[in-house]
């Protein structure tokens, strides 16, 4: 694409089995049985202790929580998830996780600068640190405006960057989008040719998932709000940006993200061109304070049935 | 572009394929936390070697039915023995210490080696839990045993293995 030299010094491509592979992968299925084990063991102390065994009993529920059942579903979900692209994005357990709903076109510069000029704010990197500050944050219902997203993996890559909004200060409810760069020469179903794919969900609230057992954020389940959000917020702040709509790309998405968040969309995929937008360009609007956007920049394309 | 058509499931031998770090990758929360819990499991066992070094005269009287008398040569013999097993012990962990700076610090090696001995200690408990039902609780083994599979699932995670492995620049005399 626009980035000459970008992919130029890759290594050559690894053997495809080695000992050491091996062993990790004796490692990774062993330590899991060996959990489910440790489980059972502080689960049975749990009686022992009477009233002070309460404190076992959610020693238990961290370690099946965030221990045993995340390494099963790697285990298993390595297996029985096809590793192509679906139009979903799979959680660090292998799961599927928030629907890809946004395409993008532009070198990265570019959707920085969009992004931005839009009013939203890119995600800190998940660091111990963050990680400490967004618990702290949630609790004490204090402004975080950086916090970390979670990482979500497509063509087995976790997400480049993310950009979020926060609602009112409270840091469980947000904005937020995930972006990957797709692979070099790689088209999605249908034979377009697009730079980025972006999945936008918005946080409504920190809950417990009955799915996986963790805390974590829950999704609105109307996503296609999300992504028109987006769509808008950029086309607002950015004259420079144009969007087509692929109507009927995913239509019939009734399902569950990687919490048991169900999910609802009518399937259509706008993709986004912000290879216009410059990052001085933006600093000058910004200046100016203009924002409408223009309805000669959206297009649609009807999407082909093919039944 | 052509592509092979693909089976609807994944083989089980992807669980055997090389991870493919990117070359700039900072330290996952996994290896450290194995680190640190490998640095705990050195200082189970210097407590183990305390408990061990203060119970010593009773050990072996009751445990080994050896009459310790003041002057004697099994007294002598005894404390020799200890005094023996307490630097054998040190030595097993520093060794254990330096293990988890190695670690830390992206050691492959040191995480499979690690791992190795992990293993071997789970499954010597699970052995004997599961044949002579050896009780396992919070009194006798639980925490060192939790720490030995807490140590194995973190170091055979994803992140630890990609960070363990991830390319580096060959330096010179390294």
């Amino acid at each position: 694409m626009g980035e000459p030299g970008a992919d130029t010094s890759e290594p050559p491509p690894p053997r495809r089995f080695s000992i050491n592979a091996a062993l990790d992968g004796f490692f990774f299925v062993y330590a899991g049985l060996a959990a489910v084990w440790l489980a059972w063991l502080v689960l049975s102390e749990t009686f022992a202790f009477g009233w002070f065994g309460i404190a076992f009993f959610v020693v238990f529920w961290l370690v099946l929580a965030y221990l045993v059942l995340p390494r099963l579903h790697r285990i298993l979900t390595t297996i029985y998830v096809p590793d192509y692209f679906i139009g979903r994005a799979r959680t660090s357990d292998g799961l599927l996780g928030d629907p890809v709903n946004l395409a993008l076109d532009g070198d990265e510069a570019s959707v920085h600068a969009a992004m931005r000029a839009a009013a939203w704010t890119r995600a800190d990197d998940v660091t111990l640190a963050s990680s400490w500050r967004i618990v702290t944050s949630t609790i004490t219902r204090r402004s975080y405006d950086e916090a970390p997203v979670s990482p979500l993996f497509l063509f087995g890559r976790q997400q480049d960057f993310a950009y979020q909004q926060e609602v009112l200060g409270n840091p469980a409810r947000r904005h937020h989008v995930r972006f990957w760069r797709t692979p070099d020469g790689w088209l999605l179903p249908g034979g377009r040719r697009v730079d980025w794919l972006a999945a936008g969900t918005f946080d409504r609230a920190v809950g417990f998932s009955l799915f996986t057992l963790q805390v974590t954020h829950k999704i609105d389940a109307d996503i296609d709000v999300e992504r028109d959000h987006i769509v808008s917020t950029v086309l607002a702040a950015n004259p420079d940006a144009r969007v087509v709509i692929l109507r009927d790309f995913s239509t019939g998405y009734h399902s569950r993200n990687g919490g048991g968040d169900s999910v609802r969309t009518d399937g259509d995929l706008p993709v986004l061109d912000v290879s216009d937008v410059r990052e001085e360009r933006v600093a000058a609007i910004e200046e100016s304070d203009i924002s409408d956007a223009a309805p000669e920049r959206v297009r649609v394309v009807p999407g082909v049935k093919t039944s | 572009m052509s592509v092979e058509k693909r089976p609807a499931f994944e083989p089980p031998a992807v669980l055997l394929e090389r991870e493919t770090p990117p070359p700039q990758m900072r330290r996952p929360i996994a290896t450290s936390f194995g680190a640190v819990l490998v640095v705990l499991r050195a200082l189970a066992g210097v407590v183990w070697l305390i408990a061990l070094a203060l119970e010593w005269d009773r050990v072996v009287t009751e445990d080994l039915d050896i009459e310790l008398e003041p002057g004697t040569d099994e007294t002598a013999a005894s404390a020799v023995i200890l005094t023996v097993v307490l630097i054998i012990g040190a030595v097993i962990l520093l060794a254990v210490l330096a293990m988890a700076l190695l670690v830390y610090r992206g050691s492959n090696w040191a995480r499979i080696t690690v791992m190795v001995f992990a293993t071997i200690s789970i499954t010597v408990a699970a052995i004997d839990y599961f044949s002579d039902d050896a009780e396992i609780t919070l009194r006798t083994t639980l925490i060192t045993l939790s720490l030995d599979i807490l140590v194995l699932l973190a170091l055979s995670s994803h992140n630890a293995r990609a960070y363990a492995r991830r390319p580096r620049p060959r330096r010179s005399g390294g």
